[in-house]
């Protein structure tokens, strides 16, 4: 399909052939010349290039473009001239900047206008939280909602637009004839308690473990990946590796000094924390039980599985394997690359910021199976909450975005972030892929097969508080502020009782 | 030309005199519409805003902060039950505890070198005085989430360069966010490099309002520099050290931006260690959606601002009596 802006005259975008380009650029250029040549002959020639390019431009951007160009709405700042102005809120990478710009290639008169949060609470716990409160005012058109928080916002579906109800503008697209392009456990997290579809599935947050092949094989380990993936098939056996690596890589604890700073304290992985989630995940049921009411059961007291995740962190403590480096700190992003750890618990979405933090270890990364067979961890879906203005144009854009063929791409540009759509984890170009930083890991293949192995799990209201306290109290038997993990687990139950209500 | 005009601006009228002394002026007529009312009109805008974007929500969140508030929920009366589970509350006892332990750890050093500070900016012998107050008020204008982003890398545990120093004398690294004294001073820190050279412009104002004849007769009698300091200087000062310190407490009792980005959440630490009382309101607000829970917290922390600001009163009225 060729893209409109092709017959625009357009001296700003770069979307165009060359040659298209140039060649408009010359005809208007002339035409303006001419005219103005006989209006104002006094002028200097310095002048009138200077005047041709700006008419070119006014006229391009206002509408005295010959009838059948498209506007350019690319630096637009509200609806007006020819261009719809949407808003897209969202945290962290769910919107990519490329695929926004291939969207203006088929859609010139729509500005999708980014407004991206310092983080997701900020987002999806306050602003969303206010705006709904006070009737939908100030709510951009299309609003980004992590997983963790899905579960509270389908307690209340009155703050979104019910998307069943929608169809695109083009093809009569609806929720109902897309749903089955993406996994049902998925779609399901964007289902309110009472039916209403709130959000439709970005990413899929596939969880597999990033390592240093390189420092495996210094230290005489298991180094391959399918060695590796077999080495650690069960957490037991993971911890027990781990705990291997940490003896062997045997480096002088806590001196590092100026001119040596890239000797600082080595260690296994990243931080024991991640397992605990990665391990319920694995698991049919966290913190609630669906029961046919709204909210769900809680199961946090009784669900044994969250009691033995608790003590595998423990365990892993225990044995030594984790630097204790808190993620996304400013030692995590240096020790990536220094090597200060050698194992990450990696969701896909991860994979593009190692690459980005650290340049200097390309080719030494792989990716391996995690130990019990994949997990999960993030991902988000994307609403058009009730006070949207925009709700066709959202519509229009969502469907677009989250389809298949883009979903594809948002993986080839970031070289990370996973689709949710199932036909595409047969593809070529999804599973047939090597990843040179990754050490030609054919990484959609090995989260693909993870990710098919994931059983659906009941989100609930109080999802992340639970989700908090719990990590808190594993911190504090991890930093030594207790000793006894029964007492900090009943404190942290007990905290969530009062808390998370 | 420039005399002319400087006398006629002279004689225009103001708008703030009242009708009496307009009266005695040649063209009474021409101002009677002037007579004072305008001042309303001017001070308008600020008492407007003041009225929407800060008396209303102020009044509002006393009123929800006898509710069970669910934003989007149910909103049920439940009187002074808040106040009750938060006197039980031990989060809010850990952060009150912070707050006051970073906020002594911030302003007794912010105190002494802005003095200080203001001592050498008040020297005779200093050069480019203008230059050096100007560069005193940068850490003030820049954005605390920068500040708070270049500490983070400073205070890092592994590759900080605090910790890098500490590493070639041969001791231990800190834990900078693990410690609850050490992340103390860390965000003591912030909040001391962001305020001394405020605080240290006002101080050298209010040492320049102290009479050069006091100096003069002070070391007349011999008085040397640094008795003039405490003799001469010091109780000058004492009216500023009572603003300081109260607007210093206001906003010690707010830190928020510090030790959010130090841990990057807003639980303030896992253990809650650096969790300060404004964190914990923004917590339960926005994260736990307990509107109501968190207005009694807003209602809280005014109480302990105005009580320690009496406090302060007294004490620095006090000193400064005993010493007349």
């Amino acid at each position: 399909m060729k893209p409109l802006s092709q017959f625009t005259i357009n001296p700003v975008t770069q979307d165009v052939d060359l040659p298209v380009h140039v060649a408009q650029h010359s005809l208007g250029g002339t035409q303006n010349f001419r005219r103005l040549s006989v209006n104002n002959k006094k002028l200097s020639a310095k002048i009138f290039t200077l005047l041709a390019g700006a008419t070119l431009a006014a006229g391009s951007l206002g509408g005295i473009a010959p009838a059948q160009a498209v506007v350019d709405c690319k630096n637009a700042e509200q609806d007006g001239n020819g261009c719809t102005v949407v808003s897209f809120a969202y945290f962290g990478d769910v919107l990519n900047g490329q695929l926004v710009n291939d969207y203006r290639k088929i859609h010139p008169e729509i500005k999708i206008q980014e407004i991206k949060s310092p983080d997701l609470d900020t987002l999806n716990g306050q602003n969303l939280r206010t705006q709904c409160a006070a009737g939908g005012v100030g709510n951009p058109d299309i609003a980004a909602i992590e997983v963790s928080y899905s579960g509270y916002w389908r307690s209340y579906p009155q703050c979104f637009v019910d998307l069943s109800s929608m169809h695109t503008t083009v093809g009569n697209k609806s929720a109902a004839n897309i749903k089955n392009d993406y996994l049902s456990w998925r779609w399901d997290q964007g289902v309110a308690h009472d039916g209403k579809v709130i959000g439709i599935p970005t990413d899929v947050g596939g969880l597999e473990v990033a390592y240093r092949w390189d420092m495996f094989k210094i230290v005489k380990l298991p180094y391959q990946r399918d060695e590796v993936a077999k080495a650690w098939n069960t957490w037991d056996k993971f911890i027990a590796f781990g705990k291997e690596y940490a003896q062997r890589i045997k480096l002088p604890k806590y001196k590092s000094e100026f001119t040596k700073a890239r000797t600082a304290p080595k260690g296994f992985m990243d931080n024991v924390g991640t397992i605990f989630a990665a391990y319920l995940n694995q698991g049919t049921e966290k913190y609630y039980k669906a029961n046919g009411k709204l909210d769900g059961q809680l199961v946090y007291k009784t669900n044994p599985a969250i009691r033995k995740a608790f003590d595998l962190t423990l365990k892993a403590d225990a044995n030594g394997i984790g630097t204790r480096i808190g993620q996304y700190s400013s030692d995590w992003n240096v020790g990536m690359q220094n090597g200060t750890f050698a194992v990450i618990l990696s969701p896909a979405w991860m994979l593009d910021y190692i690459k980005a933090q650290a340049p200097d270890t390309e080719g030494k990364w792989d990716i391996a199976t995690m130990p019990g067979g994949g997990g999960n961890q993030g991902g988000s879906q994307l609403s058009i909450p009730a006070g949207a203005v925009h709700k066709q144009e959202a519509w229009d854009f969502i469907t677009w975005y989250l389809a298949p063929a883009q979903q594809l791409k948002m993986f080839q540009y970031t070289g990370g972030i996973f689709p949710s759509t199932k036909a595409l984890y047969t593809n070529k170009a999804l599973v047939g892929q090597p990843d040179d930083f990754f050490n030609k890991a054919y990484t959609g293949k090995i989260y693909a097969s993870g990710i098919k192995n994931l059983k659906p799990i009941y989100e609930g209201k109080q999802q992340r508080c639970i989700d908090q306290e719990f990590g808190n109290a594993l911190s504090l038997v991890i930093n030594k502020k207790e000793k006894n993990p029964s007492k900090a687990y009943s404190g942290a139950l007990t905290i969530i009782d009062r808390k998370c209500k | 030309m420039s005399q002319q005009t400087a006398r006629v601006s002279k004689k225009a009228p103001s708008p703030w005199k009242p009708e009496k002394l307009n009266k005695k002026l040649n063209n009474p007529n021409a101002v009677l519409s002037l007579n004072g009312k305008w001042g309303y009109l001017f001070v308008a805008p600020f008492f407007l805003m003041f009225l929407v974007f800060g008396l209303l929500p102020i009044i509002y969140s006393v009123y929800i902060a006898f509710f069970n508030w669910d934003p989007l929920g149910t909103q049920d009366f439940i009187g002074l039950t808040n106040f009750q589970d938060l006197m039980q509350d031990p989060d809010f006892w850990l952060a009150m505890t912070n707050t006051f332990e970073i906020w002594l750890l911030s302003t007794i050093p912010m105190l002494i070198m802005s003095i200080g500070l203001g001592t050498v900016l008040h020297s005779q012998f200093l050069k480019g005085s203008t230059f050096w107050r100007t560069i005193l008020l940068v850490p003030n204008i820049t954005s605390v989430l920068a500040v708070a982003i270049v500490f983070g890398q400073l205070f890092g545990r592994d590759f900080g360069i605090i910790n890098l120093v500490i590493g070639s004398l041969g001791l231990p690294h800190i834990d900078f966010i693990e410690g609850s004294l050490p992340s103390h001073v860390a965000i003591a820190t912030m909040i001391v490099w962001r305020w001394t050279g405020y605080n240290a412009l006002i101080f050298l104002a209010a040492m320049l309002a102290i009479p050069g004849e006091l100096y003069e007769s002070a070391s007349l009698d011999g008085a040397s520099k640094f008795k003039q300091f405490i003799y001469v200087t010091l109780p000058g000062l004492r009216n500023t050290i009572t603003f300081v310190l109260i607007v210093g407490t206001i906003g010690g009792l707010q830190v928020f931006a510090e030790p959010l980005t130090l841990g990057s959440s807003f639980s303030g630490g896992d253990a809650g260690q650096f969790k300060t009382l404004t964190l914990y309101l923004y917590d339960r607000a926005f994260v736990g959606g307990q509107w109501g829970y968190a207005a009694a917290i807003g209602i809280m922390i005014t109480v302990v601002v105005i009580f320690v600001s009496i406090i302060n009163f007294f004490l620095t009225k006090r000193i400064s009596s005993e010493t007349k």
